[in-house]
């Protein structure tokens, strides 16, 4: 399957299909995907009007330059990518993914959607959501099942609670192995991990910013780059907690320009201050870290002024009318 | 399928006569009367000789008997306990599927000696090494009779050389793979009351609760206890709250209302409500219940028991 260029996903909402103000309104929101939910948050009367919703909802939450994404349901699986697999969405949500063979089998039907409706071939992802024990479990074969799955994590959250029968917020990390099992898996297979380092959330709260920057920075601290959410006022933080501050970026050049001279000189490694008279150490390792660092800010700037573009546009056009 | 509540089990060496005769009144879901620690090879015959009587002896106020053999002597220990009133065996030191095989045969053949229902007896394996811990998987599904498995964080740490102390935690990973493997499996991880020799003399009754509460977020779904002090404790830790029962009552309540206007997702006390939290209220309240029968049953078998004994009948 030919290469396909890397998505941001800094922040997200994820709204009912059903709710057509949260739709009709997303896409001015500032996220990177907006993902449009077939499942927990639409009542099981409401499945089938809700499926044919989505292939008209993608022109909508994606023209603020948000990606389209779609949850859809475990148990209908069949039916929902039928009526989800269109031009303009990028990545299918699979939730309580628990075995292999379920990968493969989306994967065949999207294979063939895709040819059936001129999509390119291999362009739509599958998020294949870790929500249960079993799938901790049969993680590596989840993520080796399909080259669609470019991200992957999960084992946390109300459904994987459920599977513990653990209370969600209870000021510790009770999901700590799970979640570090397929960050692993992520890893080792060379997909983007997506996971949160515990930080204590005894609310509950799906929209307080302060939580929502606090999370995105640390995460991205511990090497995520992937986010999301229920509520508008936690966008615009996840974009900005994911974004290196200008500190670091001058920093990253800093340790660039030290490890430009050292690669000029027979040593490994140097110990040197830097401007605020801390001792740090220079080496391909320090440098090769902030390489990263530059290269991910590069890739938000472009991100954000690929959204930027796509508002003005959208706004433009609604006042020429 | 019906909820099996075995939140308290409380050990207790096979050789301590006074704890043996009054165990049962100790409210315990189960009661493992111990052939292994700290008795010594003299004087395992003579408490095998006494098995059969203990283990009818302690199940008097309603629990579940057990006995943990000796991982040597699978055999002479089980051959001594097996009978109606023997719920299983906790065998320590699993580490292969092999393990569990042999007490599977050891088990079939003892109960058929004995009269007992084929598959009645079950295997509670102890996970006390890396080997263990590692092999995990093939372990619990070695055998339909594991329903539980046990984690034994001192023997683990005398295994591992890990040196007494809570901080840093250097359980996190065996602990964590333990309760998903067995979650996965469908059955049910158990934890240790006195992780890592932990003394209760300072601490307060809530303490123990909150102790056994947090072990019960963690995914564990009861406890061995090897003091009786913990058995309330840790029956009220895996019992959901009343104030539990009163946010989940209404956690369904709102979601109904919800789901009758079109949605399924809807604001509740600062929280959103969906269908996981609407599932996972269900469960809370089926355990609920589960506890209130598994509660009352042990009421009346120790009421049953009081009228014997007030009635000048011998303990």
């Amino acid at each position: 399957m030919a290469d396909h260029p890397r998505r941001l996903k800094r922040s997200g909402l994820t709204m009912p299909i059903v709710t057509e103000r949260f739709i009709n309104n997303a896409w001015h929101r500032g996220c990177d995907y907006i993902n449009m939910d077939l499942e927990d948050s639409v009542p099981p009367d409401l499945k089938d009007i809700a499926r044919n919703l989505v292939r008209h909802s993608i022109p909508v939450v994606n023209k603020g330059g948000a990606d389209a994404v779609c949850r859809i349901n475990h148990d209908l699986m069949e039916a929902d990518l039928n009526a989800v697999v269109w031009p303009g969405l990028m990545m299918v949500n699979y939730p309580k993914t628990e075995y292999a063979h379920e990968i493969r089998r989306m994967d065949e039907i999207i294979t063939r959607l895709e040819a059936e409706r001129g999509i390119r071939p291999g362009a739509i992802e599958i998020g294949a959501n870790i929500e249960t024990a079993v799938g901790v479990a049969n993680a590596c074969e989840i993520v080796s099942a399909s080259s669609r799955i470019r991200d992957f994590g999960g084992a946390s959250g109300y459904d994987m609670s459920r599977d513990l029968g653990v209370e969600m917020f209870v000021g510790f990390d009770q999901f700590v192995y799970g979640k570090g099992e397929v960050e692993l898996t992520a890893r080792a297979l060379a997909v983007e991990p997506r996971a949160t380092p515990f930080t204590p959330n005894i609310t509950g709260s799906v929209s307080d910013p302060d939580r929502a920057f606090a999370e995105a920075d640390a995460a991205r601290k511990c090497g995520f780059r992937i986010g999301g959410g229920l509520h508008p006022n936690v966008v615009e933080p996840q974009n900005r907690g994911f974004m290196p501050t200008d500190d670091e970026v001058a920093d990253a050049h800093w340790v660039l320009e030290q490890y430009r001279q050292l690669s000029h000189s027979s040593d490994t490694w140097l110990q040197t201050e830097d401007a605020t008279g801390q001792s740090r150490i220079i080496d391909r390792y320090e440098a090769a870290r902030a390489e990263e660092l530059l290269q991910w800010r590069a890739l938000c700037q472009e991100r954000d002024h690929e959204k930027s573009e796509a508002i003005a546009r959208v706004r433009a056009a609604e006042e020429s009318t | 399928m019906s909820i099996l509540v075995r939140r308290s089990n409380l050990i207790i060496p096979a050789t301590q006569l006074r704890m043996i005769r009054w165990a049962w009144n100790r409210n315990a879901d189960a009661v493992t009367i111990d052939l292994q620690d700290g008795i010594p090879d003299a004087g395992l015959e003579t408490a095998r000789e006494t098995l059969r009587s203990a283990v009818a002896q302690v199940g008097k106020g309603g629990a579940e008997v057990f006995v943990r053999v000796n991982a040597a002597y699978v055999y002479a220990d089980t051959a001594a306990a097996m009978c109606r009133s023997l719920r299983g065996i906790v065998l320590p030191g699993a580490e292969s599927e092999q393990h569990i095989a042999d007490a599977e045969a050891i088990l079939t053949e003892l109960e058929r000696h004995n009269g007992v229902e084929l598959g009645r007896t079950e295997i509670i394996p102890s996970i006390e090494t890396a080997s263990g811990v590692w092999h995990i998987r093939e372990i619990i599904t070695a055998s339909p009779r594991i329903r539980q498995v046990c984690i034994d964080e001192a023997e683990l740490a005398a295994s591992l050389g890990i040196v007494q102390g809570d901080d840093p935690d250097p359980f996190v990973y065996a602990r964590g793979r333990l309760c998903i493997e067995a979650t996965a499996a469908g059955v049910q991880p158990v934890a240790v009351a006195d992780p890592m020799g932990l003394g209760t003399e300072n601490l307060s009754q809530d303490d123990l609760v909150q102790i056994a509460t947090n072990v019960r977020n963690l995914g564990f779904k009861g406890m061995v206890c090897s003091h009786p002090v913990w058995v309330n404790p840790v029956n009220d830790a895996y019992t959901p709250t009343e104030s539990l029962v009163d946010y989940y009552t209404q956690v369904r309540e709102v979601f109904a209302q919800a789901l009758a206007a079109g949605t399924a997702a809807a604001p509740f006390a600062g929280r959103m409500i969906d269908v996981p939290v609407d599932e996972w209220a269900k469960d809370v309240l089926a355990m609920s219940a589960a506890c209130a029968v598994r509660d009352a049953e042990k009421q009346a078998a120790l009421q049953k028991a009081t009228v014997w004994l007030e009635s000048g009948n011998p303990v």
